[in-house]
């Protein structure tokens, strides 16, 4: 990192359709389970990945917490405080540390924003909680989760759409490696609905209810026809490495490089050569050459113009002697979550030393050819590896990791 | 709204032990919101949504409301106000009626 100082994590925590922890979380992963079903909305027909929502699963947040919080917020404090835990650092030494986060969503809570808005139109105000303004604020997860584990560092929360969570882990980083303060927890959380959903149907570029929906979502696939959507979180406790190293904290690894950057006009379009760009300056953050990487956890969603641009882009920097998969043929896409969340998977292959392949690939689309695509498992020791997450609107963000700094 | 101190105690107390998880136990009229029971202003609100709705009354602009401190303010608040509010509430009622009939047509 372009920094005075290292940052490394110590602590990880997730709440997905897959499992509530990394262990449980790769374990499915690894035995190649889908979190693909169809849409319980009746007003739309799509496969979607949904997490577990009811509400005993949240009953040990206290209510004084929850009533703030919409699912996204709730999947946010349970990761965070698996987090914490995981970390060692108690509540009282957050507090002491003025301990900040870092944690971004698409729209805050597209459930909550419904709720409103449905009340108002249909002339209901008057029943409208003033807590709706706290469960759909852009900002709900990374407030909800300072509330949760008592932070009184500062609060940041990159709404930058599929990005956020990733953006979010690189602000983190940015911010101790600056000097700026020693301990951020930082992630992302998403949910998914049929606002979601259909933005992204209007679009052509959800993957329709159509056979077995366990292999909707197919990245890199010839026969790929749109994403589907998930939801779920991430939390991991981003530290100062010499403070950790002194506390004998468990380190996964350091974040030793991070990019993000724009093709500077597009919409939805995904744009190869500012992908490939922010990747090289990644690498170049971390003073590492391309050839250094044993992984790239891809973003490709199943789309059509954005897996090809992704690979268009890896082919460029990498050519084909990295392996690469994408998660979302298990998970969906798990929009602000995705990039934590399959981070978070990945500290889990190194562990095992087993990557994990794409789920529904089997034609390489030609145009995605070119880059060594995981089809089946593979073992090997991963060192360093890339997360890649890209956003409409232009967004590219590219994460680099080194395990057991 | 018609009803009587043990309806009115039934339904704030519900709404207590529903919306704000307190415990039945806990619920005695010198109860104090704030101090006693542990809710907060934007509880207050929440709380006062719920039995608008349960009462079929409108309570947005009602200044008494604003003063209660205990459990047995908020009881008797009601049994003292709900023909008064009752009224308001019919009264608003008939005028977005009113407000909503086409206007006559000139020459019918």
């Amino acid at each position: 990192m372009n920094g005075l100082r290292r940052v490394v994590i110590t602590g990880c925590g997730v709440y997905s359709a897959l499992g509530s922890t990394p262990g449980e979380l790769f374990d499915n992963l690894a035995a190649g389970k889908s979190a693909v079903v169809r849409a319980g909305e009746e007003e739309h027909f799509l496969p979607t990945a949904p997490a577990p929502r009811e509400p005993e699963r949240f009953r040990s947040l206290p209510r004084t917490l929850r009533r703030a919080m919409a699912p996204s917020a709730c999947f946010t404090a349970m990761a965070g405080l698996a987090a914490m835990q995981d970390s060692g650092l108690t509540q009282d030494d957050l507090t002491a540390l003025n301990a900040g986060c870092a944690v971004g969503s698409t729209m805050g809570s597209v459930s909550a924003l419904r709720e409103g808005y449905s009340l108002v139109i249909s002339g209901q105000s008057d029943r409208l909680s003033p807590m709706h303004f706290f469960k759909s604020a852009s900002h709900t997860t990374a407030f909800n989760l300072a509330r949760t584990l008592g932070l009184n560092g500062a609060i940041y929360s990159p709404c930058s759409a599929c990005a956020s969570g990733l953006q979010a882990m690189g602000l983190g980083a940015v911010l101790i490696a600056a000097g700026q303060t020693d301990v951020m927890f930082c992630g992302g959380a998403d949910e998914t609905g049929s606002e979601v959903s259909g933005s992204f149907a209007l679009m052509y570029a959800h993957a329709p209810a159509d056979g077995d929906l366990t292999e909707s979502s197919q990245p890199f696939s010839a026969h790929r026809k749109g994403l589907v959507c998930g939801e779920g979180a991430a939390v991991f406790c981003l530290e100062e490495r010499e403070r950790a190293v002194r506390r004998g904290a468990k380190i996964y690894g350091e974040i030793i490089g991070y990019a993000s950057n724009s093709g500077g006009s597009g919409l939805s379009q995904s744009d190869a050569p500012a992908i490939a760009r922010c990747m090289s300056d990644a690498c170049a953050s971390a003073g590492i050459d391309p050839a250094d990487i044993d992984y790239i956890s891809a973003h490709a969603t199943s789309t059509l113009q954005g897996d090809a641009a992704e690979a268009a882009a890896i082919r460029e920097v990498f050519g084909d002697h990295v392996p690469i998969s994408s998660l979302k043929g298990h998970l969906g896409h798990t929009l602000g979550a995705s990039g934590p969340l399959e981070a978070a998977a990945v500290f889990e292959m190194a562990r095992h030393s087993l990557l994990i392949p794409t789920r529904n690939l089997v034609d390489i689309d030609p145009a995605c050819a070119g880059i060594d695509h995981l089809t089946a498992p593979r073992e090997k020791t991963i060192r360093t590896f890339f997360k890649n997450s890209f956003a409409f609107g232009g967004v590219n963000a590219s994460l680099i990791c080194r395990i057991n700094a | 709204m018609n009803l009587t101190r043990e309806e009115i105690i039934e339904a704030v107390n519900s709404a207590l032990v529903n919306e704000m998880e307190l415990d039945p136990a806990s619920l005695a009229p010198d109860k104090t919101f704030f101090d006693d029971l542990g809710l907060d202003s934007l509880d207050m609100v929440d709380l006062m949504i719920g039995l608008q709705r349960k009462f079929g009354v409108s309570l947005r602009d009602n200044e008494e409301i604003k003063t209660v401190r205990t459990l047995g303010d908020v009881y008797d608040f009601f049994e003292k106000n709900q023909a008064m509010l009752t009224a308001q509430a019919e009264a608003a009622k008939r005028a977005k009626e009113q407000a909503q009939e086409p206007p006559a047509t000139p020459g019918n």
